[in-house]
């Protein structure tokens, strides 16, 4: 009996598939019938119709006056704003004073000693030669003020994180209500964060370190909760028969069981608060950020490089010394935390009598200008008249006139309805009804805000990126899949990608491919391309070595192994990587407005740097609709059926 | 009627009665609705969405003995023993410990029951994977708020009792399946409750290390006396260790007795097809097998004891080339022969559905794994012959 | 219990009113978290994004911090939102302000948080600018009634069939959208999004000698390495350019003035009077600037050449009793 449903139910699976995608669009078909020709007589153009927009920029050009005006008389912010600013800006002075008094040694034994204990001596020896490597770039300052705010923004993300994780962990019906919320602010840019903080608390620390939070907090809350319902059920059957109580439930099992989500948790907040610290230079977070920002400004890569350096090296640290704690557990004890304590309390002293506490100024290395002159020679000797495959330039300029037009043209071309169609119809295959839902309804959003032409515009260059990335991921995955060598070789080259401040690009970019979109898509690609790579050679790699095996003893050729074992049954992960890609790429071309990508990133650039928060707002929003849609449109079913893939 | 328990308690320990668990939309009404209520599993669920995964089940635990709830998974068994201790609430019925009544009890009280007088041994363990042995076994003595140093030192005395001396110190991990359900025990037995509640301990474990853990839990037996409800799906360790067994079908109980009652009387078609395969003779006592003594029968012959197995006077018998003596404290209260001897191995005639007995054994083994996850959906139908494939699966889940 | 949280959540917020000194909590009177660190006064300067501004806090800050012993934190803010910080003191100056005449009536005449610190010394003026070997091929060119003429030449991928005007910052004062709506040129904006993306822009293009216009300013050191001709607009007359929509004429020349937060002006010795002192003139920025820019000096040590050799021009800029 059982040999013989097994053929029928494989044969049926695709027929049943064709079938319901079949039926999805046919619904959808017969939806449009009606809906369309009613739109089109009433509001029959091409964009967006105007009389469906809601003009919002009086409104919020009148709110922003508003707050300016009454930031240092109204209660709200008195008794309100006030406070939270306040408490931020003494905790960050706190940790900075702290750091400063520890001096350079003291840090540096301090962070060395946690990795050792935690991590083990590799990393402790790499957090040491980490640490000086800053103060030999003569950032030590402007490092210890990212540090300061970073620990504040982190231990305020990890509170707040922890706190709505638990809350949603155990209340059901609040984990219904809270993940879709926290799924959707994972995948938004974080430049969309940084305008309504600025409105409420004006530019400064206050608003990095609370954009920060608003950014690095929701993995927390997301991994807390799923590790609180991950535990194992029989464990908790188990302490229940017991006759535990509630609480002793929580503290004694839930919580302990969670510890490597929790610690997930953290690892993920810090590497988002560190990107954002970065970003968040733009309203005046200064440190590193602040430092890379300024290079950028007078085209200065080497300094932007010299100040990118610290942040990657700051990342890959305190990545690998959570990480490290997160898998741990069984590695031998090495120092406790009193002695630690006592160490670097002791170093500091010595440091403070030989009144060394600042970096020494000689011991600064100027890798500046060596860097510099080899941007300047690559991009004197690529950018055009290269022979045979023409310069950069000249591939900017056909990427431009033979696929960022077009493309663009295409969607403003299609009447706005049939791109809410088409959106409707992606979604729901990929999804189901309720991620085409709010797929369609976020586009629809765009067009109420009056931004439909710019944000179809930024689509395209979205669209064409991820074209780009997908296809030099996949083929970049599968050679790292298969060949371990590649894969060695491409992964310090994906770490430092992944964890280098998304600024430092966009300078060689424009060198190499001159202003407009392509180098904004041509950043993106970069910086969205790690992470595909990786999730590819994973999934590829995870394929089941018996199906592998099995297809090897019927003869299958290693390509035929590819395209018909490991390619199908890595489906899952491939799409993982698409979607992962198109957050990416989004976040980055809207930053890539800043080299002349136009559309919603200039908009939000504008916003920012003339304080017309009006445009700001507006763009911003749009971005946060375009962002949901797309991560809507690619987001397979299973994510939502299964927790937290 | 025969008994093998040598006790006779007044008031049992557990007293079941009427009890019904119903998953499902509105599950209050069916237990009170006669003709819900007489559905069978199938039209249960078309007509109402729900589940009974225990249905009518009534049944008293002596103290001292070990009563063996046995079923195919799907059939109840764990549903019922975590109603025992409200671990799921039951639908209907009711449950007294000792005589108090288990579902008027308010939360402190359940939990003193839970912490004091029934402790529960689970299938796949449930230790807490962060704590060391010794500390696990002390986990039920700290919920209890025994202070630190007298807990460690009550859990270090269970530790070696259960034979994991100088494991103290690992943690689950590193221990083996059988090393990890021993824990498991002397997590149990280190609270002193009065009962132990045993949920398939042994399924997840290897054949020979599962007999091991049998042996062990005969030995505590044997040593200690306590009261243990043992749920199995395995026939063999159920003839083995119950002292009584109620064998459940469909969240029925479809008979309630003493291994041998069970081998030698089957209630129905299902118990028949059940035990085919059982050795009687390893099972059926001489007491059962025998015959009156007849005065032309030999006064001198091989002797049994009246509660040996038919095995032995089989030896017997054949050494002796002639009928044994069933003797109980110098009596002879009776004879076993060749016919008796034959009649108790060759046993009830072999029924038509035999392979679908060893089917179903195969069923049993091959679904206990997913007995603990599937609870909810136990009592689905398991009709034989008609059963539909598998709905179609869209998503790769077993990439 | 609900009465008991209530409880606790009053206590938590009466302890926190009573540990922050008074009850209001005044955000626009804050600090940096990083100002005065270590006991020593710390001066912050808000740096644009630009190179003639870096070139003045480059030099303001060394001298700050050699002559007068302050420590100078630099910020990297937009125009506007640093009018914002300055009124709150996250900043204590700027040292150069091309009009933003709705900040000014709001921060100094309305609200009296910024106060007027007097002129730098340079005058700006922004323009559209062709490289000077396109005016010397096309001498017509540098007249706006012959830009259409032209459109061709400044074709790009990013302008479609049109000419590309290329546009910097979005920081920028900029009426280029309207000036070519309204003087009908068959020209379009294009925007680099960055004065960094620009510039690198017009050297690629300058180095290959193609044709190119700009939006661009003066005093700006990349004059020094590509040579620019302004083309003329229509001419500015005083008002012309009120309505936004509606302008078609030329940019106004701007002398650049300083502005300090008004607390650090009252208060703030020494510094505030060495940052009211501070002036020079566009060739001395030029000369820091490219440095900064071209010779990819640190700020700090353009600024260390060029007061090792302007002695005479910055020793009047320091209070007379401090020699040091």
């Amino acid at each position: 009996m059982a040999t013989l449903t097994v053929p029928t139910s494989r044969t049926a699976i695709p027929g049943i598939l064709r079938n319901r995608a079949a039926a999805k669009l046919l619904a959808l078909a017969a939806v449009a019938a009606v809906l369309v020709p009613l739109a089109n007589s009433h509001w029959g153009s091409n964009t967006w119709p105007h009389t469906l927009t809601v003009d919002l920029s009086h409104p919020l050009a009148t709110a922003s006056n508003w707050v300016i005006d009454n930031r240092d008389t109204h209660p709200l912010f008195l008794y309100g704003f006030g406070y939270v600013s306040n408490a931020v800006v003494l905790a960050v002075r706190a940790v900075y004073l702290t750091l400063l008094a520890a001096g350079w040694t003291g840090v540096t034994a301090f962070g060395a000693l946690v990795a050792w204990r935690v991590a083990g001596v590799r990393l402790a020896a790499g957090t040491a030669i980490a640490f000086l490597t800053c103060g030999a770039l003569g950032m030590w300052v402007p490092t210890m003020q990212t540090l300061a705010l970073m620990v504040v923004a982190v231990l305020t993300s990890v509170a707040v994180g922890a706190l709505l994780g638990l809350a949603a962990g155990l209340s059901d019906r609040l984990d219904r209500a809270l993940r879709p919320v926290l799924d959707t602010m994972q995948v938004l840019p974080a430049f969309a964060y940084l305008l309504p903080v600025v409105l409420v608390f004006g530019i400064g620390v206050p608003a990095a370190v609370l954009a920060t939070v608003v950014y690095a907090a929701p993995p927390m809350a997301r991994l807390t909760a799923l590790g609180l319902r991950g535990a194992d059920p029989e464990v908790l059957e188990a302490v229940e028969s017991l006759g535990a109580t509630a609480r002793q439930r929580l503290l004694t099992a839930r919580i302990p069981l969670a510890r490597k989500e929790l610690l997930l948790g953290l690892n993920q907040t810090i590497m988002m608060a560190l990107s954002m610290a970065v970003i968040a230079s733009v309203i005046g977070a200064g440190g590193l950020g602040d430092r890379v920002y300024q290079a950028l400004a007078s085209v200065d890569v080497g300094a932007a490089l010299a100040a990118g350096i610290p942040i990657v090296l700051l990342a890959v640290v305190l990545d690998r010394v959570t990480a490290a704690a997160g898998e741990g557990g069984a590695q031998p004890r090495t120092i406790g935390w009193p002695y630690v304590l006592a160490i670097t309390v002791a170093v500091a002293l010595a440091t403070r009598l030989l009144g060394t506490l600042d970096w020494p100024s000689g011991w600064t290395l100027h890798i500046a200008e060596p860097v510099n002159r080899a941007v300047d020679w690559m991009t004197a000797h690529l950018y055009s008249g290269v022979p045979v495959v023409g310069g950069t330039a000249d591939w900017a300029g056909h990427f431009t006139t033979w696929i960022l037009d077009p493309v663009r043209g295409g969607l403003q071309w299609l009447p706005w309805w049939s791109v809410l169609l088409l959106v409707a119809a992606l979604a729901w295959l990929i999804g189901t009804w309720r991620t085409a839902l709010t797929a369609v309804l976020a586009m629809a959003a765009i067009g109420v805000l009056g931004v439909w032409e710019p944000s179809l515009d930024t689509l395209s260059q979205v669209l064409a990126a991820v074209a780009v990335t997908l296809v030099l991921g996949f083929a970049a995955g599968v050679a790292a899949a298969r060949s371990d060598r590649v894969e060695r070789a491409l992964r310090p080259v994906l770490d430092v990608c992944q964890t280098m401040p998304q600024f430092v690009y966009l300078i060689p970019v424009v060198a190499l491919f001159g202003v407009g979109r392509a180098p904004a898509v041509a950043a993106a690609v970069v910086y969205a391309l790690p992470a595909v790579v990786r999730i590819t050679a994973q999934g590829l790699r995870q394929v089941d070595p018996a199906a592998l095996e099995s297809a090897r003893s019927l003869g299958a050729t290693g390509r035929q192994q590819l395209w018909q074992i490991q390619l199908p049954l890595a489906r899952r992960s491939l799409l993982l990587a698409a979607n992962q890609g198109v957050v990416l790429v989004l976040a980055v071309v809207i930053i890539g407005g800043l080299v002349g990508g136009g559309a919603l990133g200039y908009d939000v650039a504008f916003g920012l740097a003339q304080g017309d928060l009006a445009t700001g707002l507006v763009a911003g929003a749009a971005i946060v609709c375009l962002g949901l849609m797309l991560d809507r449109v690619t987001q397979p079913t299973e994510r939502r059926a299964r927790k937290g893939a | 009627m025969s008994t093998t328990t040598t006790t006779t308690p007044n008031t049992p320990v557990f007293s079941v009665d009427g009890l019904w668990k119903v998953f499902g939309p509105k599950a209050d009404r069916i237990p009170a609705d006669a003709e819900l209520a007489a559905l069978d599993p199938a039209d249960l669920r078309s007509r109402t969405g729900c589940t009974a995964a225990v249905r009518d089940v009534s049944f008293d635990v002596r103290k001292g003995e070990v009563f063996v709830v046995m079923g195919l998974s799907g059939s109840g068994k764990s549903t019922l023993v975590r109603c025992l201790t409200r671990l799921i609430e039951p639908t209907a019925g009711t449950i007294s410990i000792d005589g108090e009544d288990v579902r008027a009890m308010d939360k402190a009280r359940l939990r003193e029951l839970r912490r004091h007088r029934a402790a529960m041994v689970f299938q796949h363990f449930g230790l807490l994977p962060h704590r060391t042995v010794l500390d696990n076994v002390a986990y039920g003595l700290e919920i209890q708020g025994v202070g630190k140093s007298e807990r460690r030192e009550r859990a270090a005395e269970f530790v070696t009792k259960v034979g994991l001396e100088g494991m103290e110190k690992r943690r689950p991990g590193q221990l083996s399946g059988g090393q990890r359900q021993r824990v498991g025990l002397a997590r149990a037995l280190a609270v002193d409750p009065e009962v132990l509640l045993f949920d398939e301990p042994f399924s997840a474990l290897d054949p020979l290390i599962r007999r091991d853990m049998q042996d062990e839990v005969a030995r505590l037996h044997r040593e200690e006396g306590r009261t243990m409800v043992f749920i199995t799906h395995d026939l063999s360790e159920a003839l083995k260790l119950g002292d009584r067994i109620a064998l459940m079908r469909d969240g029925r109980v479809v008979q309630l007795g003493t291994p041998e009652e069970i081998v030698s009387s089957p209630a129905d078609d299902y118990v028949r097809e059940f035990v085919r395969d059982v050795p009687r003779e390893q099972v059926v006592t001489c007491r059962t097998a025998m015959r009156p003594a007849s005065p032309q029968d030999p006064a001198n012959g091989p002797a049994v004891r009246p509660d040996a197995p038919v095995a032995e006077a089989i030896e017997a018998v054949a050494r002796a080339g002639a009928p044994a003596r069933v003797m109980d404290e110098g009596k002879c209260v009776g004879v076993v022969d060749h016919a008796q001897l034959l009649d108790v191995v060759a046993g009830v005639a072999a029924s038509t559905g035999a392979a679908e007995a060893a089917d179903s054994h195969a069923a049993a083994a091959a679904g206990s794994r997913a007995a603990g996850a599937a609870r909810v959906g136990a009592a689905a139908p398991r009709k034989r012959g008609q059963a539909t494939p598998p709905p179609p699966r869209t998503s790769p889940e077993d990439v | 219990m609900r009465i008991r949280t209530i409880f606790t959540v009053a206590a938590g917020v009466s302890a926190l009113a009573l540990l922050t000194g008074c009850g209001a909590a005044d955000m626009t009177k804050q600090a940096s978290p990083f100002a005065n660190a270590q006991g020593a006064k710390t001066v912050t300067l808000s740096v644009q994004s630009w190179v003639g501004a870096q070139s003045n806090v480059a030099v303001a800050q060394y001298l700050l911090e050699h002559k007068l012993g302050y420590r100078v934190d630099t910020v990297q803010v937009d125009e506007v939102p640093a009018w914002d910080a300055l009124s709150q003191g996250r900043v204590d100056a700027i040292l150069e302000d091309w009009g933003h005449p709705d900040q000014e009536k709001r921060y100094v005449t309305d609200k009296k948080t910024i106060a007027r610190a007097g002129d730098l010394g340079v005058t700006g003026h922004i323009g559209w600018f062709v490289p000077t070997y396109l005016a010397q091929q096309h001498p017509d060119i540098t007249d706006w009634r012959n830009l259409n003429k032209y459109a061709s030449l400044f074709r790009t991928a990013e302008s479609g069939g049109k000419g590309q005007l290329m546009d910097g910052s979005p920081s920028y004062v900029t009426n280029d959208k309207a000036l070519v709506n309204n003087l009908k040129l068959d020209y379009q904006v294009v925007f680099a999004g960055s004065e960094a993306a620009q510039i690198t822009q017009m050297k690629q293009f300058a180095k290959e000698k193609k044709p190119f216009l700009t939006y661009w300013y003066s005093p700006q050191w990349l004059f020094k390495k590509v040579p620019m001709t302004e083309v003329k607009l229509p001419p500015y007359k005083e008002g012309c350019d009120a309505d936004a929509a509606k302008v078609a004429c030329a940019y106004p020349h701007t002398p650049l003035q300083k502005y300090l937060n008004a607390d650090f002006a009252k208060s703030g010795g020494e510094a505030a009077a060495f940052l009211k002192k501070f002036k020079w003139t566009t060739e001395d920025q030029n000369e820091v600037s490219l440095m900064i820019a071209d010779q990819k000096l640190s700020p700090e040590e353009a600024a260390k050449k060029w007061v090792d050799s302007h002695p005479s021009e910055w020793k009047k800029w320091l209070p007379s009793t401090t020699h040091r």
